[in-house]
């Protein structure tokens, strides 16, 4: 059923914004701000999750929610105290409700009574309230029928309007119901208040409804209406009595009827019928046709009224004569008598809630569109800034001088462009705020956990990135705050003995530097206990024992696979896993990361960021006379160097030594099986970095420059090709293939290992 | 015939599209109160399906306004709730609401709800 996937999928999407959204506000409670607007917001988005959740029958979810909320509603209006403890449940609540609806999303089980400790918790700080504790939770039992049904509903109308209602009282042939008192027969006393009528309940509608139980018979009671002096436009002067016969009607299924208006009415049902007063409908039943086109017409009884001789008692009866020219000569629908007076008064403040509407809506104007669209705009517009480079590549001198025009165009067309490509990438950025924003939480379990004083600050959280990498930034951030939460920031008494202030603060900052998004997690801790690491390094094997290394060298040598420092596995970021990952992690969305320690004072470390997945910076190179690129952000140099520094291993393997260390070589041209015409002596070396740190040493033939290209997957267009990531247009309209360095370097390793 | 629906969430106006106009309603939407106001102002509809709990301005505030205005006397608003408990369903008719569906709300009953309350 793909309306209700569709129905789901919003759901789920609107689910994680709530989420978020809860995320935040909690953030700013925990700060102490505990307005009525944040616990407002709190409780709308458990109470849409929970509403969603319902229609689609996810009972754990709901069944949760319901309590949760029943607690929100409690503190929203100060019957339950918003104690830290409170506040703490809450917190705890939210990743339970997000792992209801993770669950939900991808229909797995979460393990029997899941949050049921919670749940009993909320029980606890609400019970003894009848209110919403008490509120039976069966109503969530019922499952959304999923099956949507088609009802014309116009036709349905329809059916309905022209069913005969015997609204008797317009019929001359007025049969009084029957006398007798048996199983299927009720009489209904009906007497509106003017409150039903100001709630738009329409006493016409409520008969018809009746009508659908069975056979009814409906007879106006008239006896109240006033002469015409004293008849009150609003007032309510007319009642029913109606009589059922329905085999299936129960007391029940006739209050249903008249739920809508219980209180704003009078209402008797009683079994059988009643006696009709006879006497009631003498002279009234001929006055009837008229007054009932007078109320099916709605029409108002005092613009009518004007016509009748003014302080003379009247029958109905003359009310109804006096008022049958007035009908016809009245328009078809009259405006309500009260409209004329209120508004005068009230059009200067209309006016100007209006416009501060209109300013409402100039100030915020988004629309939704899926990421897909998105995408193949991104795409389309890289297409084009290649045919614009290859376009403007392919005006030589003599074309140049020849068609001037041309050149303008063509020069306006190149600025168009970029300026069409960025704004294009400006869609797709978000605001790092984003994945900022779980980071407060974090930090507050790391602090409870290792019993530090941590304060989170965060800047620049505005900054703008694209979607497709900020969904990647999570898990490296969250590994890097932890990682200065438990290594970087000191115990309190420690800080207190060094003299520095008890709490310690981690800085969470992102700036945009040029091409760049610099993202920095620094805190002011003790810094790298170099010494250890080194030794931790050397006894892992890491680095060699007589291997001399700056202190820049010995800090980077977190990021090294396997490398932990912590001298006990920890519940924090002792994992078995590293910095390493955060590196490899990083390097998969063409950035880099980089760290800088100052012993006693703290460590921050740089993720520094592409703005944007789509478009790579890269090394155009040449081999065998074929265009290759490689991606900038695994190239740490570029050297020529002569042959004789190439040292041939008993492998078969080449290594060569870059300042004191010994680099695998890959040559490219051999590597893919081409040969290559160049024999110099020296030959260009570009020196990469692979995942971990391993460097590279690609041959190539020549060294072209760098530039932008837009990748092109080559698994979707041909297949799959060990050491090489994809493929990409140049601007001539030749094709390269983008080496992957990882990739080489392993497809290497398998290589020797299997001769 | 013309519904305005009223919901901050988008599940839920998306589930009310869907169901009103197979139903053969005109769908108009709106995501709080305010913004319910605002169709109202430029728009004629034949009922309104609103919910209580929205940011901005609630279902309650909504429906209060609707009627202060005095331009809408005689148009049922149904209030859309999953609240069971009989103070918001009288909190909701105090302020002017003329009958409630209550989430979440089978199809058939809900276009049942607006035969009850529209002609």
């Amino acid at each position: 059923m793909s309306d209700l996937d569709d129905f789901k999928a919003t759901y789920f999407d609107e689910c994680s914004e709530l989420l978020l959204e809860l995320e935040e506000q909690f953030a700013a409670i925990e700060e102490g701000d505990r307005s009525s607007d944040r616990l407002n917001a709190v409780f709308r988005a458990i109470h849409s999750i929970k509403g969603g959740g319902g229609a689609f029958g996810f009972q754990g979810l709901v069944g949760f929610a319901h309590a949760y909320e029943t607690l929100l509603d409690h503190v929203r209006d100060g019957r339950v105290e918003l104690s830290e403890h409170v506040t703490a449940l809450c917190i705890r609540a939210n990743d339970i409700v997000a792992d209801f609806v993770a669950a939900a999303k991808d229909g797995s089980e979460l393990e029997a009574g899941y949050g049921a400790e919670e749940k009993h918790q909320f029980d606890a700080l609400t019970s003894g309230d009848p209110d919403m504790a008490g509120e039976p939770m069966e109503e969530f039992d019922i499952d959304f029928v999923p099956v949507m049904v088609t009802i014309a509903g116009a036709e349905d109308d329809d059916v309905v309007a022209e069913e005969p209602l015997s609204l008797a009282l317009l019929d001359d042939t007025f049969e009084a119901p029957p006398l007798v008192s048996e199983a299927g027969h009720w009489t209904i006393r009906f007497a509106p208040h003017a409150e039903l009528y100001a709630r738009a309940n329409d006493p016409l509608l409520l008969l018809r409804e009746l009508g659908t139980l069975g056979e009814i018979e409906v007879r106006a009671v008239l006896d109240e209406i006033p002469a015409l002096n004293d008849f009150e436009p609003f007032g309510v002067y007319c009642s029913w009595e109606i009589s059922l016969n329905s085999e299936t009607a129960t007391e029940a299924s006739i209050a249903e009827v008249f739920e809508f208006v219980e209180g704003n009415c009078d209402l008797e049902i009683s079994r059988g019928t009643a006696p009709v007063a006879e006497a009631a409908l003498d002279a009234e039943i001929e006055a009837m046709p008229s007054f009932a086109e007078l109320m099916a017409d709605e029409v108002e009884p005092e613009a009518a009224s004007e016509d009748a001789p003014a302080g003379e008692l009247l029958s109905f009866a003359a009310l109804a004569e006096s008022l049958k020219p007035a009908l016809k000569a009245a328009p078809p629908v009259m405006p309500p008598p009260l409209r004329q007076a209120a508004p005068a008064e009230e059009f200067e403040g209309e006016n100007d809630r209006r416009s501060g509407v209109e300013d409402r809506r100039n100030g915020v104007q988004s629309i939704r569109v899926d990421l897909d669209k998105i995408d193949r705009v991104v795409n389309m517009v890289g297409e084009l800034v290649i045919t614009q480079s290859m376009l403007t590549q392919q005006m030589d001198e003599t074309l140049r001088a020849r068609y001037q025009e041309l050149v303008r165009g063509l020069e306006v067309l190149a600025q168009t462009t970029r300026g069409l490509q960025d704004s294009v990438m400006s869609i797709r950025a978000q605001p790092v705020k984003t994945v900022f924003s779980r980071m407060p939480r974090l930090v507050r379990e790391l602090a409870t956990k290792t019993g530090k004083k941590i304060r989170l600050e965060t800047i620049g959280e505005n900054t703008e990135i694209d979607k497709t990498i900020i969904e990647q930034l999570s898990d490296p951030l969250t590994h890097m705050i932890r990682n200065s939460a438990d290594h970087g920031i000191e115990s309190p008494e420690k800080r207190m003995a060094a003299g520095k202030a008890e709490g310690g603060v981690i800085r969470l900052s992102a700036e945009q530097a040029g091409g760049n998004i610099l993202i920095a997690v620094e805190d002011d801790g003790g810094g790298i206990n170099r010494e250890r690491v080194l030794q931790v390094a050397r006894d892992r094997g890491v680095v060699g024992p007589e291997q001399a290394l700056s202190d820049e060298q010995i800090d980077q040598l977190i990021f090294a696979p396997g490398f932990s420092t912590a001298s006990e596995v920890s519940d924090i970021s002792g994992r078995g896993v590293g910095m390493d990952v955060v590196l490899s992690n990083i390097k998969k969305i063409g950035g880099s990361v980089h760290v800088k320690s100052w012993t006693g004072k703290g460590t921050r470390m740089t993720l520094r960021l592409p703005l944007t997945l789509a478009v790579l910076d890269v090394m155009l190179v040449k081999v065998a006379g074929s265009p290759y690129v490689i991606p900038l952000s695994s190239i740490v140099e570029t050297i020529q160097c002569a042959r004789a520094n190439f040292s041939r291993m008993p492998t078969g393997g080449q290594v060569l030594q870059v300042r004191g260390e010994y680099v695998q070589v890959v040559d490219l041209a051999s590597r893919f099986a081409m040969t290559t015409e160049v024999a110099r002596d020296n030959r260009f070396v570009v020196l990469c970095e692979a995942e971990g740190g391993v460097k590279v040493a690609v041959i190539v033939d020549d060294i072209i420059g760098q530039q932008q290209v837009v990748i092109k997957s080559l698994e979707e267009n041909f297949q799959s090709i060990e050491g090489i990531a994809g493929g990409t247009i140049l601007g001539d309209g030749n094709v390269a293939l983008i080496v992957d360095v990882q990739g080489l370097k392993s497809a290497t390793a398998a290589h020797k290992s299997a001769a | 015939m013309r519904v305005l629906t009223v919901d901050d969430s988008r599940t839920i106006l998306a589930m009310l599209h869907h169901t009103l106009s197979n139903a053969g309603f005109e769908v108009l939407q709106a995501e709080d109160g305010q913004k319910g106001l605002d169709v109202l102002k430029n728009e004629s509809v034949d009922v309104v399906i609103t919910d209580i709990n929205m940011p901005v301005m609630d279902g309650i505030e909504f429906i209060k306004n609707v009627r202060a205005s005095g331009m809408h006397n005689s148009l049922p608003i149904l209030i859309l709730t999953t609240e069971t408990s009989q103070d918001k369903r009288d909190q909701g008719r105090a302020a002017g609401g003329t009958g409630w569906i209550v989430k979440p709300f089978d199809p058939e009953k809900l276009i049942s709800v607006i035969h009850r309350v529209v002609h």
